[in-house]
């Protein structure tokens, strides 16, 4: 994969080229002081050197509601609704690269979900190398999310003047189509993005306890920890953790008729682990009425049941949950403070013995 | 389209603004099918006609909250001649606004109202229409929200019981990309208040009053402590949980009224 130059300066001219080539683009663009991914209309809007954004891009491969299909309840007729707009999104950090190899893995295993498959195969992703720590809360050092996945289409690393360019795949090829103000990269620039490459790693810090390898079992020994109910007595179940992280797909299924009670959909909608009825069913009963308990139930989805089920963390260290929770309940406190609970429990043991 | 019977369909009102009846009236410009699906015999915000004494209503729906004895009598009497009784909107779901006076002494609020008028008017503290009768289901909200009046009617068309939202506001806003008013230093009670509006007022830069009422099992401390944290004094959060929670956090605090 050859490197390729382009300068900062053309970066606007590509995204108007890619909108004429009628390309839905979404980026990172400021809202009340705060980064969002939107829709990019004026190339202006887009804030590539975004810290990091509110919520995660999942929700353009995994809408907040979305139509499954409608149908006819008289003639039971139905139409699949699988919606795929040439998407563009740009800008996208590696720990959320991270997080998008996560989903492509969790909706492609056994059957595959088309409406995420359509979506995902229509979306283009336009990574950008992060060359410090977007967030006080992220970790991503922690979680190895700081390098780029290899499902990008075009990846770019700022170089000072220009960007560093290298194309992933063949949908990275498309979007540079045509496209004259972007060229091969000397030995010089290697060298160039060689030096931006070194001096990227000591910019960030480990800021966990644990390492990623123990994290799991770290979580697993917590299983009857107090410290849930700790977070518990705190957490106002808004949900708002599981909302903005880009790994949570959780979905709730309704179907919804017009007063007729002819036409009809079947709706989609993102559930969240933390609301009171999630785990509710049928008879009434509440698998996890405690505040406790859901929140015990997210960590241990972020640091050890994803792992265990596909390999990966659910958790890459975005850091968003804990900059959007009301009362501070973040990845980093609370895997730590379990870390330091484990070692005691070690501790403990060994002195025992 | 099958022919389906029409079930009968009657508005009431007690101490309210009127607004959830209104917002029905409006519902009906862009959703004349309603008028297909129901028949509506009373509804003295829109038509003069009622329904003969004898005959029974399918679904009615009640505004407005319980303010007098003498609406206890009445509401029995819709109670007993509805199948299903539907509070509509705050003021009959939790009293609403009308509450907010049940934290004062009475006659304090009669003097304060009606000033040497005061022994005119017939007067008690406000309580929800369920405080008086049992109700079926409620829609939140005020006023109601006109798309959510229109689901709950088709689920009751359905021969269920509305199931509306009961989540949090919360889940509504980052659905939405809201930026979060406490980011914007701003309080807001959609962490507590039951979520179905599609987080409007957030959306427009206004922190949530609650009209919709708590969420199943609100955490007040850990909400009190958030709103503190944001600089909110501790005499405006509670003006706050009070505009529309009067009477349910009363409830929760367990003081009766």
């Amino acid at each position: 994969m050859s490197l390729r130059i382009m300068p900062k300066s053309a970066l606007k001219a590509w995204i108007q080229r890619l909108q004429q080539r009628s390309f839905r683009i979404v980026g990172p663009k400021a809202l009340h002081g705060r980064y969002v991914f939107a829709d990019i209309t004026d190339p202006d809007e887009l804030a590539i050197d975004y810290p990091t954004t509110l919520s995660a891009p999942k929700q353009f491969l995994l809408p907040p509601r979305e139509v499954l299909f409608s149908f006819n309840a008289d003639t039971m007729d139905m139409t699949a609704h699988i919606e795929a707009e040439p998407t563009v999104l740009f800008g996208v950090h590696t720990c959320d690269m991270h997080a998008i190899q996560l989903l492509d893995t969790v909706q492609n295993n056994g059957f595959a979900d088309q409406h995420y498959r359509a979506r995902r195969d229509a979306l283009y992703l336009v990574s950008i190398e992060c060359l410090k720590p977007c967030s006080a809360q992220c970790f991503c050092k922690d979680m190895e999310t700081y390098s780029i996945t290899e499902t990008y289409d075009v990846h770019l690393a700022d170089m000072g003047d220009a960007y560093a360019v290298r194309v992933g795949s063949d949908k990275g090829e498309e979007l540079l189509a045509g496209f004259t103000n972007i060229w091969e990269g000397a030995d010089s620039d290697q060298q160039r993005l060689n030096e931006v490459m070194s001096q990227k790693w000591q910019n960030f810090e480990f800021r966990l306890d644990a390492t990623l390898s123990q994290l799991p079992e770290v979580l697993g020994a917590a299983m009857h920890s107090a410290h849930w109910d700790e977070l518990g007595d705190i957490c106002l179940a808004c949900g708002a953790c599981t909302q903005v992280c880009p790994t949570c797909y959780c979905f709730d299924v309704t179907d919804e008729v017009d007063l007729t009670l002819t036409h009809g959909v079947r709706l989609r909608a993102w559930d969240s682990c933390q609301i009171e009825k999630f785990a509710v069913v049928a008879g009434n009963h509440n698998f996890r009425s405690q505040l406790g308990r859901r929140q015990r139930h997210r960590f241990m989805r972020k640091g050890k049941y994803q792992y265990e089920a596909y390999g990966k963390m659910g958790c890459v260290g975005c850091g968003r949950c804990g900059t959007t929770c009301p009362v501070a309940i973040t990845c980093i406190k609370t895997f730590n403070h379990l870390t330091q609970e484990s070692a005691e429990r070690q501790a403990a043991v060994e002195v025992k013995a | 389209m099958t022919t389906r019977p029409r079930p009968k369909v009657a508005f009431f009102d007690f101490t309210s603004c009127e607004g959830c009846q209104l917002t029905v009236v409006d519902l009906l410009q862009d959703h004349p099918e309603l008028l297909d699906a129901v028949e509506i015999v009373e509804f003295r915000e829109a038509m003069s006609e009622k329904l003969p004494l004898d005959e029974r209503y399918t679904i009615a729906f009640v505004e407005g909250s319980c303010t007098r004895a003498s609406d206890e009598a009445r509401l029995k009497s819709i109670r007993e001649r509805a199948d299903f009784l539907i509070a509509l909107g705050a003021c009959a779901d939790l009293g609403g606004v009308n509450t907010i006076r049940n934290v004062m002494p009475l006659q304090e609020v009669r003097e304060y109202v009606y000033g040497d008028k005061a022994d005119w008017y017939e007067t008690y503290p406000a309580r929800p229409i369920k405080a008086v009768v049992k109700v079926d289901a409620a829609i939140p909200g005020c006023p109601i929200d006109r798309n959510e009046f229109a689901k709950a009617v088709t689920h009751l068309l359905q021969g269920r019981l509305p199931n509306l939202p009961d989540y949090p506001l919360c889940i509504e806003c980052k659905a939405l990309g809201t930026v979060c008013m406490y980011q914007r230093g701003q309080a807001c009670l959609g962490p507590v208040t039951r979520a179905g509006c599609g987080a409007i007022c957030p959306a427009v830069g206004y922190g949530c009053e609650g009209c919709r009422g708590f969420v199943p099992s609100p955490n007040l401390a850990s909400m009190r402590e958030v709103m503190r944290e944001a600089g909110v004094g501790d005499e405006e959060i509670e003006s706050r949980l009070r505009i529309f929670l009067t009477y349910q956090m009363m409830k929760l605090e367990g003081v009766t009224s």
